[in-house]
């Protein structure tokens, strides 16, 4: 019998790691739209054209207050129980016909991307607000045009400034995968839920679980204050206070 | 996909009820919070090895960790060991509201740990140095000048966590706690209607959040009058003295300018 | 090893005995076989190049930095690891730093009250009345209820002066109170100074204004990598600089 709870033991663990992979695709993808929804709100936010810019604050002001003031689960619901619906009725303006049924991964993904889109969004557009106004008066005053003042002076700064956020991010949707289980994704926390159920051995899936959280996010932090010091190089260091003076 | 007024305004008491749970949550689990971080915070900068690397080992373990594992943590764990069993531990693990308030607090503390160690951090260090030049102790150098400044330096990061704190509490239905998504949840699965209930819990949610984003705003105006530029600091002057929130257009206490 | 020029015996007691005192900060030497006698009631300014120890040794004084070699006795308590000790010595010991350092989350009547009540157990009223009279001191009563971020750069070192005043303190150190501040706002400051001065105060300022020394000194010390290279009476220090380093020094700063 020992020998057998030890097989079952094993078993569930790759299951977990089956759980792990799922986990991964979900927020690398989920990481990686929100990004771009991000950006292109950040961008879009720095429309100089009176117009525009009004239009654009007025849909920002409006999505950032619903998306960062209600639960990512409740959005995940929403899309989850009502996206073959909504879906169906926007087919059905266009004339199509559609009957769709949303996946729990497709509709985790759509609620991680507006969620954390919105997230991303003020992380870069503050980002791009730090960068020193004298750097775009300098690129101007050099006769640089805008649009490569942009890519080679401004968003590299922003690249910068943004880092510390960006990589919050990433470890908030790295987490916030497990919401999805309550859609019935069968990721990693479901996966450890079933297994601790059915071996009765809670703390050690749960640990497993959390210990795969915690070794992801502490490797990508490493590596991210590495990215950091190395896109840091060439700042000015404050003057380290002289002693015995 | 319709909205169903008759449904919502039906099912409001459900809701309502689900709502007093989330608060009646989220308020204990800051509460708890409170009371684990800043001897944690402390721990963390202790000058003894052990005692600052347990802490550092608490926070690396329950920030990096989904609420959700550590909700199961508790309440499949703690509950299925201790559950069964007589006496306080028994009646704690195998309540389910309380197992969540645990599993959050142990989360959320973590994060207000890193706050209140880096708030207190942030105090310049010639301001304790003119403390302790005065001859005042240290007891009271800490509780007098560290621990307000680093209360109010932290105060912003604070406030996000408090409403991070307050989303979270959504995903407690998974273990048997109904709050305002749960309820909202049992209204579905009864009627069918997704967008109805789910819509209405999101209003709801909208609303409490924003009264929170609010009243922390103003406590963070009067916490900091001593740094506001003059209308802020006469209005937030006003709010202390008179202790009334004043009617206020929107943004005019310090929203991100765009 | 000191120069000593026209050394006039001083009667009165000895206020704060540095002898011997060596300070390290890891392997760079900070100072090195400090001497010095301050009376009672003298007012001593040490100047010299920056990274010469000037700070630090004032810092000793009130043990905001340890020695490791000598001793430090101010007003009879010598000064070691014992918190008693240093919590004693920094009553009898008033401190005025380069920033201010104002408590920014209180009310100017409150940063003074602060200590008082602390440290001296003194009741609110009692705090309030002394606070309100070294505020008048030094001539910034009026601002008591406003915030130090309120005030400007003069009247928040006359703030921390009076902060200082309320542990009515015997000997006040000075750590180069004025470098912060803009030009028009230094002589506020050290006119405050003088008037404690007059009133015979025991007072060790690192500063670096010259006439200030000058008119106030009663004996001017030079430091120069750790050490005190010369220490005189305020006159032949600036007349008559024995020491080759003191005389390019002196030229530098007041040409």
């Amino acid at each position: 019998m020992p020998a057998m709870l030890l097989h079952d033991l094993i078993g569930y663990l790759e299951q977990l790691l089956g759980g792990a992979v799922i986990t991964v695709e979900l927020a690398v993808s989920g990481y990686v739209l929100a990004l771009s929804v991000g950006v292109t709100w950040a961008l879009l936010r720095q429309t100089r054209n009176r117009v525009a810019r009004a239009i654009v604050l007025g849909v920002w002001r409006v999505y950032a207050s619903i998306f960062m003031s209600v639960p990512s689960v409740l959005v995940l619901f929403l899309f989850f129980f009502g996206g073959g619906t909504l879906v169906g009725a926007l087919c059905g303006l266009v004339g199509l016909k559609a009957r769709v049924d949303v996946s729990p991964f497709v509709a985790g993904l759509a609620a991680l991307t507006i969620v954390q889109g919105a997230y991303s969004a003020e992380v870069v557009a503050g980002a791009i607000r730090n960068v020193p106004r004298g750097q775009f008066e300098a690129a101007r005053a050099l006769g640089i045009r805008p649009y490569q003042a942009w890519w080679y002076v401004i968003l590299p700064q922003v690249a910068r400034l943004a880092l510390p956020g960006l990589v919050n991010i990433w470890v908030s949707v790295l987490k916030d995968t497990s919401l999805v289980a309550l859609a019935g994704l069968n990721e990693l926390v479901a996966r450890s839920r079933t297994a601790a159920g059915a071996t009765k051995e809670p703390f050690l899936f749960f640990i497993a679980a959390a210990l795969f959280f915690i070794v992801f996010s502490s490797v990508t932090l490493k590596l991210s204050s590495r990215l950091e010091r190395r896109l840091d190089r060439g700042t000015a260091r404050p003057v380290a206070a002289g002693r015995g003076a | 996909m319709t909205f169903d007024l008759a449904l919502a305004l039906h099912s409001l008491p459900v809701l309502m009820h689900g709502l007093i749970v989330t608060i009646a949550l989220a308020a204990c689990v800051l509460v708890l919070g409170m009371m684990i971080s800043i001897p944690m915070a402390l721990a963390r900068t202790s000058r003894h090895k052990p005692i600052a690397w347990a802490a550092a080992a608490y926070v690396l373990f329950f920030r990096g960790t989904p609420a959700m594992i550590l909700l199961f943590f508790v309440y499949f764990g703690f509950g299925q060991v201790f559950g069964a069993r007589d006496g306080f531990l028994g009646a704690l693990f195998s309540n389910a509201f309380l197992c969540a308030v645990i599993g959050f607090a142990l989360n959320h503390s973590s994060y207000v740990t890193e706050i209140v160690r880096g708030g207190l951090q942030s105090v310049p260090r010639g301001l304790v140095e003119a403390a302790a030049a005065l001859g005042i102790e240290p007891r009271d150098v800490f509780l007098r000048i560290r621990l307000p400044l680093a209360i109010r330096y932290g105060l912003k990061a604070y406030q996000n966590d408090v409403i991070l704190l307050t989303k979270a509490t959504a995903v407690v239905s998974i273990i048997t706690v109904v709050d305002l998504t749960g309820a909202a949840n049992a209204v579905f699965y009864d009627t069918y209607d997704p967008f109805t209930p789910l819509l209405t819990a999101a209003v709801f949610y909208w609303v409490l959040i924003n009264a929170i984003r609010v009243g922390l705003s103003r406590l963070d105006a009067w916490l900091n009058v001593h740094l506001a530029a003059d209308e802020r600091r006469d209005l937030a002057i006003q709010i202390r003295t008179e202790g009334l929130a004043p009617a206020l257009p929107a943004g005019q206490l310090g929203e991100a300018a765009e | 090893m000191s120069v000593v020029a026209n050394e006039i015996a001083d009667e009165r007691p000895i206020a704060v005995q540095i002898q011997g005192v060596d300070k390290w900060f890891g392997s760079f030497q900070a100072l090195r076989q400090i001497d010095l006698d301050v009376h009672k009631g003298e007012k001593i300014v040490i100047c010299g190049p920056s990274g010469s120890g000037k700070s630090t040794l004032i810092r000793c004084i009130n043990r905001l930095e340890r020695h490791d070699r000598g001793t430090v006795v101010v007003n009879g308590i010598e000064l070691s690891d014992s918190a008693r000790a240093i919590l004693d010595v920094r009553r009898e010991v008033g401190m005025v730093f380069q920033q201010f350092n104002l408590f920014p989350h209180l009310t100017i009547l409150e940063n003074c009250m602060l200590a008082p009540r602390l440290a001296l157990s003194l009741s609110r009223a009692k705090a309030e009345a002394l606070a309100m009279r070294y505020l008048a001191r030094v001539h910034v009563a009026e601002q008591a209820s406003k915030y130090p971020a309120q005030l400007s750069g003069g009247q928040q070192q006359r703030v921390a002066v009076a902060r200082a005043l309320c542990m009515e303190p015997r000997i006040m150190l000075f750590d180069e109170p004025t470098s912060s501040l803009d030009p028009e706002l230094i002589k506020e400051v050290l006119e405050v100074m003088e008037e404690l001065a007059a009133d015979g105060m025991t007072m060790i300022c690192v500063t670096h204004e010259m006439g200030f020394a000058r008119r106030v000194a009663d004996r001017c010390a030079f430091m120069d990598q750790g050490q005190i290279v010369e220490i005189a009476a305020a006159k032949p220090f600036f007349e008559a600089p024995r020491s080759p380093r003191l005389r390019a020094f002196l030229a530098q700063i007041l040409h």
